[in-house]
């Protein structure tokens, strides 16, 4: 028996109808990579927390269903707003279809189809191959002088009734001396099931400086895998944000390589989870050179009956000298339904490194609550402003300018819900 | 405006307030004094209705408002106002931002829109003014970093920012060295008008040197065991809390 349960029979005929093009060889190997390995299961260390059952539930009755686009539902009002939200050039994956009618700008920018020019790249890892295997099409985009507005990445999906899947695909190459700001928008609407998939692979030149923010806001109830690999140039620096507001489970894995000297990472992330939530961020980063820096910092509030897991993995390889690895976790658990997972990581085979990692989880300050409240504040007002303060340095520090106004508004907005569910 | 009847209150197990009954009527200040230990903060608490006290008997009213029916944001938008002893430091909560928030909750509760920013900063600067407070003190996090003398102006400036009915101040003087502590005096007595009442919380006369005191009370274990005028204090001073403690177990 295999140890996943995804129909891969399903699977093939669904690949069967995609169109003969570019992408076909690719299709293949990753189907037969399926076929072999299936998808990772509970009993796998990295997936010890996160169970994939419901993304299969999907998946398989999206496959048995005729793995079709979604049964109605225009959603480009959706789009519209969600691209009026952030001022950027967008390019917009909806339902797993390219969408170029929103990306206006092309100084500095070039972007091509998969589907026009080369697959892409196959990983050999589980949920990439599942991506790959029903892509309909992915994007390549190469920045090669600076743009005058962020570079939007919208991954939008709706769900009408039903099962639906989607996959994204975007490979970013960010020119050497560049600066670039990146935002990836993932949200869902729709009252149906819907399982998200995507993969950004990203490769930040020499001396690039690159500010990426992820923003993920599905419909609570949705699942989304998400899969984002960074390689990072030599003095180059790469610093990025996520913000989990939304999602019922959520997996992302975020990969980068430090494969030159003098690189400079930022990798911090945001999950703010309420009942039936489960968010999942599993980092892993590869020091291979050094001198180079890395920094994580990862900040829950969690309420409610949910769950999240936070996996920092920093590993200094042997000759990495001069590596300063720095990680934290720090969480605020409102309710005593709500779980936190949390595991520093840090592999060391070189000698000369300056690494760190702390993480904490805590309640609520109830002397500060009582001092807010003695100053005539409510109780939920009280709490949504100590649970403000603690997202706020995140949302601060969100490393696209462009962006803030909108991520510390939806991080308002979604605590203002999730403070109000019973806190017991 | 706040009376109070034979009020018993614990914490945890141990009984500390054992019948305490006290009357303050608008336009007076009191000063509550007596040992560490006595009760002095556990009354200041339980007037601001912290939970971790537990009220087991008597009755205190405001303005005929049974206060134990009160949450302690209402309390507070009452016009009753706590200058803590600690006050807690609130990182990441702005000190302008809390200040606003606290009037406009207040304005609220009295069918008042919200303060308008050019109004409110101009008053927060006149209030700080008067406090020696450095107007980047708004801007930085709620009492995050202050040392013991600007987390106490901080209290003062609040009371100031809301002015309330009734305030109690909680060993506003502890910590404080003479220069802070002739502020907050001065802070505090052009707060004292016709219609507002002040309650001291001290361990020492030091404070009513500045703030004179209309009624001086000497709490121990629980109760008040003397009350009298402003001499009463001098008289602590020089002779200490042991006689009264012995004549009121005599």
């Amino acid at each position: 028996m295999k140890p996943s349960m995804l129909s891969v029979e399903g699977l093939k005929t669904a690949v069967s109808r995609l169109p003969d093009d570019a992408l076909s060889a690719t299709r293949a190997v990753a189907l037969a990579n399926l076929d072999e390995h299936g998808l990772p299961t509970v009993r796998h260390e990295d997936w010890k927390y996160t169970d994939l059952r419901p993304a299969i539930d999907i998946s398989n009755r999206w496959l048995a269903d005729g793995a079709l686009g979604p049964t109605a539902g225009d959603i480009s009002a959706t789009i519209a707003s969600a691209t009026r939200s952030i001022d950027a050039d967008w390019l917009v994956i909806a339902n797993g279809t390219i969408d170029m009618s929103y990306f206006n700008s092309s100084r500095g920018i070039e972007v091509e189809r998969f589907s026009e020019s080369a697959a892409p790249f196959v990983m050999d890892r589980p949920l990439a191959d599942l991506n790959a295997a029903l892509l309909q099409d992915g994007l390549r985009v190469r920045v090669h002088a600076a743009t005058e507005k962020p570079l939007g990445l919208l991954i939008i999906d709706n769900a009408h009734s039903g099962a639906a899947v989607s996959q994204a695909n975007v490979e970013i190459m960010v020119a050497p001396g560049c600066d670039v700001e990146i935002i990836e928008y993932q949200t869902s609407s729709g009252r149906g099931d819907h399982y998200a998939n995507s993969v950004v692979t990203m490769d930040i030149g020499e001396a690039a400086r690159t500010g990426y923010v992820r923003i993920q806001e599905r419909r609570i109830g949705h699942v989304q895998t998400g899969r984002l690999s960074v390689t990072v140039g030599k003095d180059a620096r790469f610093a990025m944000a996520s913000y989990d507001l939304g999602g019922g489970l959520v997996r992302n894995d975020v990969d980068i390589d430090l494969g030159a000297t003098g690189a400079d990472l930022v990798c911090n992330g945001l999950y703010l989870a309420g009942d039936g939530q489960h968010i999942d961020n599993h980092i892993r980063i590869d020091h291979r050179v050094g001198p180079a820096t890395s920094s994580q910092e990862f900040r829950g509030i969690l309420n409610g009956r949910c769950r999240c897991v936070w996996n920092g993995k920093a590993i200094v390889h042997k000759g990495a000298d001069g590596t300063d690895a720095k990680q934290a976790n720090h969480n605020l658990l409102l309710s005593e339904h709500a779980e936190i997972n949390a595991k520093p990581e840090l592999e060391i085979y070189a000698d000369d490194v300056k690494c760190s990692h702390g993480t904490t989880v805590g309640q609520l300050d109830e002397a500060a609550l009582f001092y807010l409240r003695s100053r005539g504040l409510g109780k939920h007002e009280a709490i949504q402003v100590l649970t403000r303060a603690f997202a706020a340095d995140l949302v601060g520090r969100a490393p696209v300018n462009a962006a803030k106004t909108l991520i510390a508004a939806r991080v308002d907005a979604r605590l203002a819900e999730l403070t109000l569910e019973p806190t017991s | 405006m706040l009376e109070i009847n034979n009020l018993t209150a614990r914490i945890g197990d141990t009984e500390i307030l054992r019948g305490l009954t006290l009357s303050v009527k608008a336009g007076e200040v009191h000063a509550i004094m007596g040992p560490n230990g006595s009760g002095k903060s556990t009354l200041a608490q339980v007037i601001a209705g912290h939970h971790d006290y537990v009220v087991t008997g008597g009755t205190v009213t405001f303005n005929g408002k049974t206060l134990f029916d009160l949450e302690p944001e209402e309390r507070a938008r009452e016009g009753i106002f706590l200058g803590f002893q600690y006050p807690v430091e609130i990182p990441g909560v702005n000190n302008a931002y809390l200040l606003k928030a606290a009037v406009n909750a207040r304005r609220k509760h009295q069918g008042l829109g919200e303060i308008d920013a050019f109004e409110f900063l101009k008053l927060a600067r006149e209030k700080m003014a008067l406090l020696g407070m450095d107007t980047k003190f708004l801007n930085r996090g709620v009492n995050e970093g202050f040392s013991g003398g600007e987390k106490k102006r901080n209290e003062i400036l609040q009371m100031a920012m809301l002015e309330p009915k009734l305030a109690i101040l909680d060993e506003t003087d502890s910590g404080l060295d003479i220069d802070a502590l002739k502020a907050v005096a001065e802070g505090v007595n052009s707060l004292r008008t016709p219609d507002r009442a002040i309650v001291l919380v001290t361990h020492y006369q030091r404070l009513l040197d500045y703030i004179s005191p209309d009624f001086v009370h000497v709490l121990s274990e629980g109760r008040i065991i003397r009350s009298g005028d402003r001499t009463l204090a001098l008289e602590l001073e020089e002779k200490g809390y042991d006689w009264l403690r012995e004549a009121a177990n005599a």
